[in-house]
């Protein structure tokens, strides 16, 4: 029976099973833990937010300012900036005199998790509607105390102005007592309420303009308390013991030495549920107790790299011709290929991926008899809540939860594992526990994003259309990656996958196409990770459509252009756009490669990106020089931000396309730190150019993770322009594309 | 033992014999600003400078500071003479550089020790001198502006 010694887990050291007995493990202090309970699990946080939803997220308090419990989590996106200039512009107010709060979870009713790049899209109503009442709100009561008509109280700045020319400040009509809003204003007032958000288009006074982020001054004096910098008072430390693979069963452990340990407060075994946790008045006792362990695993041998590539093998399914979900058939894709001019069938693969957040988890819990506080930076405050309570044994009421500024999300903090363990650990203390991840923890003990397998069969008739599109991939679900096991297969049998598949309908005009997939569960965690599906699939479909424009001779961005539909005007025109910027067309040096790539994120955002690559074959070294970018996201919030995210969603592409693959092996994640999980580094980086289209008249769209899908079939394009050598897996294989070129 | 941590001196206890400078920074001192990225000295995010020099503080041992002086994103803006900001900070405020911001306090340190170093640097010498520092958030392109923004507004500031 194979074990490992979890301390040499980063060597992959193997030992012998040492010569003490796995049977009969001292358990220095037995503390029952309130593991698990009731076998339906806590949800994440799905409702999409309504209207009234707005009256708990805005209030007057009485020195004037206006309270605006932000209803989406800080991960660096910015939508907690955006909605606040929203709120001005409902409010009348300066960027001073707004207090924007991540709410605890008793300070305002649950909101959805901050996921999918909606913050602004999805809340953008709700929001205004909230501060637009409160407005009207505020006007009745300067009307009703200067004894006028509400149509003669005008806005002025944070206020009113009365027709005598006296300004009123929100402040003295919110005299000592914070004025909120209640469904009786909802229903006084009911929709019809005016909205400046939506009336004033282009005369807005804080939508459109690049505010600069609240917290900013903050961030650059290190001032920002994310969850890892809490501080609560009298605060241990605890670490929980992870398994060094997935899978792993605890066979044995010796924890004899740890609990004798001075300064160690707690040592908990719990040898039926695996759950091994030690708590100390110092971080670097701490260390040095979890150190002492001795511990044995078996680990699943078998759980390796061939497998779970196996597992997720387009060509299986194919071979079977069993695919759990078709997601469009139309036409005859046999009578489609009898007009091909030209016809190619390809496989396209894309690796399993890490979020890889600067900030490694971490969270701070409190457990006491009346109430449970955690302190947390997460996507979904409210899921944490539910899943704390849950496995405390407590009603979710009891479990309040502070929200912190996260050091990155990406879909990767939805769960919060560090703060539920400090959950447990603090119920066993009775004191606050603060738990620190490492980045070896982080690695191994997180959900992943899906490794994707396509195979496209597709070909173009005579007058450049496309003939026919089959288009058949397999990967896992990401959605519902992380519910338990028999529900999920349950899950599949009804429902597929749409974050999966996210990506995958092409925006093409096609007579003839079948487009089908299989998600399918193996044993590694998946979850959300920046984009989903969206990065896979639309690698795989404007790599085929390169691949298709230059298989009968014509220019890809004209290629492209003539093969949308009237329908995707907007694509269209950020196609035309960038190809403007970037001067599509020119001619480039020997090495230089130009490639081109576009997408449409959620059916909402359309962004287009052309890159430049350089390949010095001498020295082997591939620089992406220069990535241009038009993306039409609707209205825009705050241009600046806006930017900067298309900007981190082309590093995070440029990434994802050279550098980012995550391998297993016995079970174990092989890459536990950036040396071999290798991210985009500043020399690596490209010079960028983005350009926002406005489309005029059009709702705020998503952005947080719209521009990443095109990026890197963009790249891969921009290869074969430069080497005649496709890339059809990712991360590129620079062996393979330097391969037998001269020197 | 005592060190110097911004123009404060501090005594380490015998028992913290043996730990990091940055776990000292963080669970002893309570500066949190100084951030745990990856333990290996090969994110930056942990970046300080002793004795004006930008370390990765995950990696030297609170025994080997000996007399050199340590200053943290706390106390950086102190090094220079004018303002509540240091002009590095300054400039990532202007340029609105940071998204999560988690790595941005390791950026600024490792960017202000090299323009002290360095007060006119190209293009090609920032990307290489940045390089050690990583940015999930992709803010790579900003960091460069302000970096250079800092370089500009140096030189105008001398021939005033």
């Amino acid at each position: 029976m194979p074990t490992i010694d979890a301390k040499s887990i980063s060597r992959r050291h193997f030992l012998k099973k040492t010569g003490w007995s796995a049977i009969g493990v001292t358990v220095v202090s037995a503390v029952a833990l309130p593991l698990g309970g009731c076998v339906i699990p806590a949800l994440p946080t799905r409702n999409d937010p309504v209207l009234e939803d707005g009256l708990a997220w805005v209030q007057a308090l009485p020195d004037g300012r206006i309270r605006f419990f932000c209803p989406r989590m800080e991960m660096g996106q910015g939508a907690t900036l955006g909605l606040c200039q929203i709120v001005a512009e409902e409010l009348n107010v300066e960027q001073s005199q707004i207090d924007c709060v991540l709410p605890d979870t008793d300070q305002v009713p649950p909101f959805k998790m901050t996921v999918g790049s909606e913050g602004i899209s999805k809340s953008f109503e709700p929001v205004s509607f909230g501060a637009a009442l409160l407005r009207e709100k505020l006007r009745k009561m300067a009307a009703t105390r200067e004894g006028l008509s509400e149509e003669l109280v005008k806005d002025g700045q944070g206020g009113f102005v009365l027709p005598s020319g006296t300004e009123l400040g929100y402040g003295l009509l919110a005299s000592s007592e914070t004025v909120v809003l209640s469904t009786s204003d909802y229903q006084a007032s009911g929709v019809e309420v005016p909205r400046y958000a939506f009336e004033r288009k282009t005369n807005f006074r804080a939508i459109g303009q690049s505010w600069k982020h609240h917290d900013l001054h903050a961030i650059v004096t290190g001032q920002a308390v994310y969850s890892r910098d809490v501080s609560v008072p009298d605060t241990l430390y605890g670490r929980v013991l992870h398994p060094p693979a997935l899978g792993a069963q605890l066979l044995g452990i010796e924890d004899r030495a740890a609990a004798a340990m001075p300064g160690v407060t707690l040592v908990v075994v719990d040898k039926n549920s695996g759950f091994v946790g030690i708590v100390a008045e110092t971080p670097f006792v701490l260390s040095e107790a979890m150190d002492a362990l001795e511990v044995q695993w078996e680990v699943p041998e078998d759980l390796n790299q061939a497998k779970i590539e196996g597992d997720l093998d387009v060509e299986k399914f194919r071979a079977r011709n069993q695919f759990e979900h078709t997601l469009a058939s139309e036409g005859d894709i046999d009578a489609g290929k009898s007009t091909a001019q030209y016809q190619t069938v390809t496989r396209y693969d894309t690796s399993f991926a890490a979020h890889a957040a600067m900030e490694p988890r971490s969270g701070t819990a409190w457990v006491r008899e009346d109430k449970v506080e955690l302190w947390c930076g997460g996507q979904d405050p409210f899921f944490v809540q539910q899943r704390v309570a849950k496995a405390l044994g407590r009603d979710a009421d009891e479990v309040i939860v502070h929200s912190h500024r996260m050091g990155g999300g990406f879909g990767g903090r939805v769960i919060c594992q560090a703060t539920e363990e400090a959950a447990l650990l603090s119920a066993a203390v009775g004191r606050p526990v603060r738990v620190q991840w490492d980045r070896e923890t982080e690695f191994q003990n997180n959900y992943f994003q899906p490794a994707f397998s396509h195979h496209i069969d597709a070909g173009v008739t005579d007058d450049g259309q496309i003939s026919h599109w089959q288009h058949d991939f397999v990967s896992a679900p990401i959605l519902t990656g992380m519910v338990p096991q028999p529900i999920g297969w349950v899950l599949d049998q009804v429902t597929a996958d749409g974050g999966t598949a996210r990506g995958s309908l092409p925006q093409y005009q096609m007579m003839n196409r079948n487009i089908r997939y299989s998600d399918i569960r193996t044993a590694i965690p998946i979850g959300a990770w920046r984009g989903l599906g969206s990065a896979p699939n639309v690698f795989a479909i404007e790599s085929m459509m390169d691949e298709l424009a230059a298989g009968v001779g014509r220019d890809p961005l004209t290629f492209r252009l003539q093969n949308l539909p009237p329908a995707s005007d907007r694509l269209a025109t950020v196609l035309r756009r960038v190809g403007e910027i970037a001067e599509w067309g020119r001619s480039v040096p020997s090495g230089v490669g130009r490639g081109i790539a576009c997408a449409v994120y959620k059916n909402e955002t359309a962004v287009a990106i052309i890159a430049e690559v350089l390949l010095d074959r001498e020295a082997r070294h591939l620089q992406i020089t220069k990535i241009w970018c038009a993306q039409d996201s609707g209205l825009v919030i705050n241009p600046d931000q806006v930017e900067n995210l298309v900007m981190g969603n082309i590093v995070w592409g440029c990434s994802m396309a050279l550098k980012e693959r995550i391998t297993f092996e016995a079970g174990a994640v092989e890459q536990n730190n950036f040396h071999a999980y290798e991210i985009l580094r500043h020399t690596e980086a490209p010079e960028m150019e983005v350009v926002l289209v406005d489309p005029g008249d059009a709702a705020p769209a998503p952005v947080g993770e719209s521009a990443l899908a095109p990026v890197a079939p963009a790249i891969a394009n921009a290869i074969f322009a430069a080497s005649g050598r496709r890339v059809r897996s990712l991360p590129v294989d620079l062996d393979s594309v330097f391969s037998d070129m001269a020197g | 033992m005592r060190i110097e941590i911004n123009g404060k001196f501090l005594a380490v206890p015998a028992s913290l014999s043996g730990i990091t400078l940055l776990d000292f920074i963080r669970d002893f001192v309570g500066l949190k600003g100084t951030k745990f990225g990856c333990g290996m000295g090969l994110c930056g995010a942990c970046t300080v400078h002793i004795d004006g020099v930008a370390t990765r503080s995950c990696q030297v041992r609170i025994d080997d500071v000996g007399a050199k002086a340590i200053t943290t994103i706390e106390g950086l803006a102190a090094t220079a003479s004018a303002g509540p900001l240091h002009p590095v900070q300054k400039a990532w405020v202007e340029e609105s550089v940071p998204q999560c911001g988690y790595c941005q306090p390791g950026q600024i340190m490792t960017a202000a020790a090299f323009l002290s170093r360095n007060p006119d640097p190209s293009n090609n010498e920032i990307r290489q001198e940045m390089s050690g520092n990583l940015c999930r958030c992709g803010t790579y392109e900003r960091i460069r502006k302000a970096v250079a923004r800092v370089a500009r507004e140096g030189e105008n500031n001398a021939h005033d």
